[in-house]
């Protein structure tokens, strides 16, 4: 059974087939709010894609050596979401000290993630799934680039609806979810492609 | 008017109502962790207990209590797997582990004293999608494979008739795929099992 | 006047400032449980616990809340909450509790909650907080309810579990996979929206 959890097969998964966005809808409100601009979009996705990658073994290194040797485990959701906030909030020290440039790219998005289910989702789906420590990096990594491309995506496409005239009451919110929709189901198609067995 | 920022407003407040809050918060939920920790684990044997019954396809009354009686009354507990004796014949279970397309999908499988027809099956943990992948929980699901014998096939949800199809669960193929290799790996692992001894 | 301000605070998130519809806030962790009503029923009632309950705490704490650890108390007063639902969940409604998984921890991400603590009870008092979170959590629970209807009936003929539907019902399958959320909650929006404006040229 290992093969089949295999950390590759994991990656590939959780960007197409399980793809943490479409098909488990997380982190759906900086998703609606932010995928106006392509630019902002692309900078909040490589955040979230930067956090996700981290946090989501570090939280693993957490749970198994902190929570799970004193019975613990109860405890995970304020531990994790400690830990998210910490390493968030350091990232932004960090790089508001050393780089001014990186600061006014990405430092904005970085208060915005700490809320992010998606970064929490990740976690929570690790400890459930019984990932070992490889995978949980690969889902982490795998997870964030799914989220990226899904909200890349979708800002491309606002983009162009812009002149496009739409109904006045799926203005908005309305025809995101529904471009959202047709995208889950666009990457629907990838299930019978990516052979995890 | 503004109180006047002083050292310890400023530096030892925040740290100490920031301590004591954990403090109040982690003990509130310990406490209820604690009191609630038998009632766990009581659910935690009633649910192992209800898989292998259901495996060796014996009733019983869907309560704690009754779960318990059946058990006890009927089930005997052999190194490595679990035996039944029903009109005078009996029955095998084992556990049995395999990948699903999120994480491991544990089973108990029950078999008649010709360790190939299947006398039931039940899940003991899964992780799929709900209601989705996680129909495999549902009992229609899992008591079509009653009195077959494996290898199976798997056929659109609705339409199984023949001894060696199953119906495979709508919007869910990956996991209907998985829980049919595991189905028919079953056999073998039991006689290798049960062999051994 | 206190009676009214009560009704207003208990009314508004059922209708124009309702959190999901109106502010698009909080569909995260629920909306991947509501192809089925009684996950939905048990997700929405969680959030609703947490949101009055945060409120309330967080209200009582507001004069004594240092503003620079603000949101961390917060999240803290907000995840023992959530914790609360979880263990409570396992301990009494174990079949349910291992449907939901990992969603139930998810809820202390829900933008609802944290949403409401910062916008209303960081500057009302206790049972004023308290009565907003439990209706905006109440104008919650009746969207996604509404959606899970939908999803339940049309994708699997049935509700609550129990089969509504006849033989000759097709499943739309695609009402249970992920697109049918997005859609519901498209189209639901819709609707309110149009409904709203309608109403708003008619006044």
């Amino acid at each position: 059974m290992s093969d089949t959890l295999f950390p590759i097969a994991i990656f590939f998964a959780s960007i197409f087939t399980g793809n943490i966005l479409l098909t488990n809808y997380l982190g759906m409100c900086s998703f609606l709010a932010v995928s106006k601009e392509l630019e902002t979009s692309a900078g909040l996705g490589i955040a979230v894609t930067f956090v996700l990658t981290v946090t989501t073994p570090l939280n693993w290194l957490v749970y198994k050596f902190l929570l799970v040797p004193f019975g613990l485990e109860y405890l995970r959701f304020i531990v994790f979401i400690i830990v998210i906030a910490a390493f968030v909030q350091l990232i932004e020290m960090a790089i508001e000290r050393y780089s001014e440039g990186l600061y006014y790219a990405l430092g904005i998005f970085l208060p915005l993630i700490t809320v992010n289910c998606a970064i929490l989702g990740a976690s929570l789906f690790m400890v459930i799934r019984e990932y070992n420590f490889v995978s949980s990096i690969f889902f982490g990594l795998g997870s964030g680039l799914g989220w990226f491309i899904a909200i890349v995506a979708m800002a491309g496409i606002r983009q162009k609806l812009r002149t496009a005239k739409v109904p006045p009451g799926l203005e908005g919110a309305g025809i995101t979810l529904v471009i959202a929709g047709f995208m889950a189901m666009a990457f629907m198609g990838f299930s019978g492609m990516i052979a995890v067995s | 008017m503004k109180a006047k920022e002083t050292f310890f407003s400023k530096r030892i407040y925040p740290l100490l109502f920031m301590l004591i809050v954990t403090v109040v918060c982690i003990l509130a939920t310990s406490g209820l962790y604690l009191a609630t920790q038998d009632r766990a684990m009581a659910n935690e044997l009633s649910f192992t207990r209800r898989a292998i019954l259901d495996a060796a396809g014996i009733s019983y009354q869907p309560t704690q209590s009754g779960i318990e009686t059946a058990y006890l009354q009927n089930i005997e507990e052999q190194q490595g797997y679990f035996t039944a004796l029903v009109a005078n014949d009996t029955r095998y279970i084992i556990l049995l582990e395999g990948p699903g397309l999120w994480g491991k999908i544990s089973i108990m499988a029950g078999f008649e004293q010709d360790l190939k027809t299947f006398s039931g099956l039940a899940i003991v943990s899964q992780n799929e999608t709900p209601g989705l992948g996680a129909r495999i929980e549902e009992p229609w699901f899992t008591e079509q494979f009653k009195g077959k014998v494996p290898p199976f096939v798997l056929v659109e949800e609705g339409t199984a008739d023949a001894a060696d199809e199953i119906d495979a669960i709508t919007g869910a193929t990956r996991t209907s795929e998985y829980f049919r290799n595991l189905a028919n790996s079953a056999a073998t692992e039991a006689s290798r099992i049960i062999g051994r001894q | 006047m206190a009676k009214n301000q009560l009704k207003k605070t208990f009314l508004a998130p059922l209708g124009k400032d309702n959190p999901v519809f109106v502010q698009i806030l909080g569909i995260c962790s629920t909306l991947a449980v509501t192809n089925k009503l009684q996950n939905t029923m048990v997700m929405t009632l969680g959030v609703m616990f947490t949101t009055a309950l945060s409120s309330w705490t967080i209200s009582l704490l507001r004069n004594h809340i240092p503003s620079r650890i603000r949101m961390m108390v917060e999240t803290m007063v907000i995840a023992t909450f959530v914790i609360v639902v979880d263990i409570v969940l396992k301990a009494f409604f174990p079949d349910m509790w291992k449907q939901l998984g990992p969603y139930v921890g998810l809820i202390i991400t829900n933008c609802i909650v944290m949403g409401r603590v910062e916008a209303f009870a960081l500057q009302n008092k206790p049972s004023l907080s308290l009565i907003d979170g439990l209706a905006s959590g109440l104008g919650y629970t009746y969207v996604l309810m509404a959606i899970a209807f939908v999803r339940e009936l049309l994708g699997t003929g049935s509700l609550w579990g129990y089969q509504i539907l006849g033989s000759w019902w097709t499943n739309w399958a695609i009402m249970i996979m992920p697109p049918g959320g997005f859609f519901m909650l498209a189209i639901f929006i819709w609707i309110v929206k149009e409904v709203i404006t309608k109403e708003a040229k008619h006044v």
